[in-house]
């Protein structure tokens, strides 16, 4: 519905609809994870230039994913979309490690901006259909992430080609609103 | 009284009178709705004549050749636009796009956190507005005059530019929320603001101070419409409901409840006597001005309606529909006349032209559809796009539109 949904999407959610923001770098596989959320052909997608935003079913909740662009130029405007949210969904490309102090730099600076305070993070370490993938593991360790303790977070290694290991990332995300919400 | 002079006025067709009262210089306007290339003008200057004193005999010969020339301005149809160029406006998606009065220059506004003023003919950037924090949602130029820009902001600020060297004159700032919508009133004299904070404000152009803040609504504004002499403002919301406020006590007049959905647009007919309203609901209402009474609920739509207007005379009012479809009605009798059908996504916006003879509607199927009227046939498919597009514009000779799109370009066409 154009610019509507946009709008519609923004206003203070009530009790049952949850904000995600879907950030990582570009060709992470963000939006094939947004698309493999909402159950859609994953076989030709472009670098996002702007921003996608969907809706999904799951658990009683209803999930507003926004997936926002992550090529250089465009990362400054990620915080045009940080305010209401209520977790952050972090993607990570674990077969490029040339990339993994980018991306590890980015995330550090996500977890410092006053607006994302105290939201949940969730980190997926994606494409583990490539051999030359990182386990989750090595990724956690390389990013400090046990140094975390100003909120909930969880890595999750995944496959948004395939979908495996989405399904218990978005439990844990359910889960963590609820603890949240208490 | 003594006549002095005539002023034209094309769409809506009228005749402005200028005459002297006890030394006073004094205008009215004469309404031609009505007319058409077809309408005899010797009857209607002697219909004119019966009604109005200031029309003397000697006056009639040229009031024929005002009506002859409005109904030359009409005439002009059949135009077909050509794609002219695309302008990879911003590196984020477009919001709205809107014209001045000319035509001549036009606004984006952006993800990007700018807005930028634009050359028409040309298509270079004239200005580029910089200064807020977060995405400019709203824009409008002070039309009729064209020499300022109002931009509201997801940074929960308005700002005021100077549209000749696009400096900022003033920062707004008071809402606690997003701002979705504004717009000057006629005068240029004010600017209203609606903001995801539920309220609505009145800006004083000149001073840069808060005039009025109008409270009442429960959920987020998300349109606004001053009547055509700025003495009313019409807000909708996401509360379903539609407020009237008067413009120079800040009171609210009438709350319209009916809508049993959220609000998606409302406006004012050019006399000032009824107001359209949109919902999700998939109605569209019509409302009487001087009773706040509903007069008239549209529901023929499947799906919500995402867009609503009036044409500039008042006589029809286009609706645009989630379910794909758009629709003319006759705003008096309040039937259905024409179903525009062909889009293969939903239309989130619609406009007519200038003249009330074409309608363009804006579609997530990455094209914009421009229509005639009467037949409800699609004319033109302006495609290019790569994504959904968000915003269409006529502007005032309804030669020139533009369109502006989440694929983070706007296009001419003329």
């Amino acid at each position: 519905m154009g610019l509507l949904s946009i709008l519609r999407k923004l206003k203070s959610t009530p009790d049952q609809e949850v904000r995600i923001l879907l950030l990582g770098l570009d060709n992470g596989g963000k939006t094939t994870l947004l698309k493999q959320l909402a159950s859609e052909d994953i076989s030709h997608i472009t670098p996002t230039q702007g921003f996608n935003i969907k809706s999904v079913q799951s658990q009683g909740f209803k999930l507003n994913v926004w997936d926002i662009g992550g090529q250089r130029k465009i990362r400054p405007y990620w915080r045009n979309y940080f305010e209401n949210t209520d977790v952050l969904i972090y993607v990570i490309d674990s077969a490029d490690r040339k990339r993994f102090e980018e991306t590890g730099q980015e995330l550090a600076e996500l977890l410092d901006e006053e607006k994302l305070s105290g939201v949940p993070v969730l980190i997926f370490a994606n494409k583990q259909d490539l051999l030359t993938a990182a386990p989750a593991s090595e990724i956690a360790e390389g990013l400090n992430l046990h140094t975390i303790r100003d909120r909930m977070w969880q890595i999750q290694s995944c496959s948004a080609l395939t979908g495996e290991g989405i399904q218990e990332g978005m439990n844990w995300v359910c889960k963590s609103v609820n603890s949240k919400k208490k | 009284m003594k006549l002095k002079r005539f002023h034209l006025r094309y769409y809506p067709p009228g005749i402005i009178l200028e005459y002297e009262k006890k030394g006073c210089l004094r205008s009215k306007s004469i309404d031609l709705f009505d007319l058409t290339p077809a309408t005899n003008p010797d009857e209607l200057v002697a219909v004119i004549r019966q009604s109005e004193p200031l029309i003397t005999e000697s006056r009639a010969n040229q009031v024929k050749q005002l009506i002859l020339r409005l109904q030359q301005k009409q005439g002009q149809k059949n135009h077909r636009f050509c794609f002219i160029k695309e302008l990879k406006a911003h590196v984020l998606p477009l919001t709205n796009v809107a014209f001045d009065k000319s035509g001549s220059r036009f606004l984006t506004g952006s993800y990007d956190r700018t807005c930028r003023v634009w050359d028409t003919a040309s298509g270079t950037e004239l200005h580029r507005l910089e200064g807020h924090s977060n995405v400019v949602y709203a824009i409008a130029f002070n039309n009729p005059y064209g020499d300022k820009v109002a931009t509201g902001s997801f940074d929960k600020t308005c700002k005021l530019w100077s549209a000749e060297t696009g400096v900022c004159f003033h920062t707004f700032c008071g809402h606690t929320a997003e701002i979705v919508c504004l717009a000057f009133n006629p005068q240029s004299t004010l600017v209203a603001t609606g903001s995801m904070d539920c309220t609505a404000k009145l800006w004083d152009v000149e001073t840069g101070e808060e005039v009025a803040a109008l409270i009442g609504h429960t959920g987020e504004v998300i349109a606004l419409c001053f009547n055509t002499v700025g003495s009313q403002l019409v807000t909708g919301s996401f509360d379903h409901s539609v407020s009237v406020w008067d413009v120079a006590s800040g009171e609210r007049v009438h709350t319209l409840i009916g809508h049993r959905g959220e609000i998606t647009n409302v406006q004012f007919n050019w006399d000032c006597s009824l107001i359209v309203t949109g919902s999700m609901d998939t109605t569209c209402k019509l409302w009487e001005v001087v009773s706040g009474e509903c007069v008239a609920t549209l529901a023929e739509h499947k799906e919500e309606v995402l867009d609503v207007c009036f044409d500039l005379s008042g006589q029809l009012i286009a609706t645009a529909s989630a379910d794909g479809t758009a629709r003319v009605f006759s705003a008096t009798t309040h039937q259905c006349l024409v179903t525009l059908e062909g889009h293969g996504g939903e239309i989130s916006k619609i406009c007519f032209n200038p003249q009330g003879s074409r309608i363009l509607t804006a579609s997530s199927d990455k094209t914009a559809r421009l229509w005639d009227v009467q037949s409800g046939s699609c004319l033109q498919v302006l495609d290019g796009h790569t994504d959904e597009i968000f915003s269409c514009a006529f502007n005032y000779e309804g030669d020139t539109i533009i369109t502006g799109s989440k694929d983070n370009t706007c296009r001419i066409w003329y």
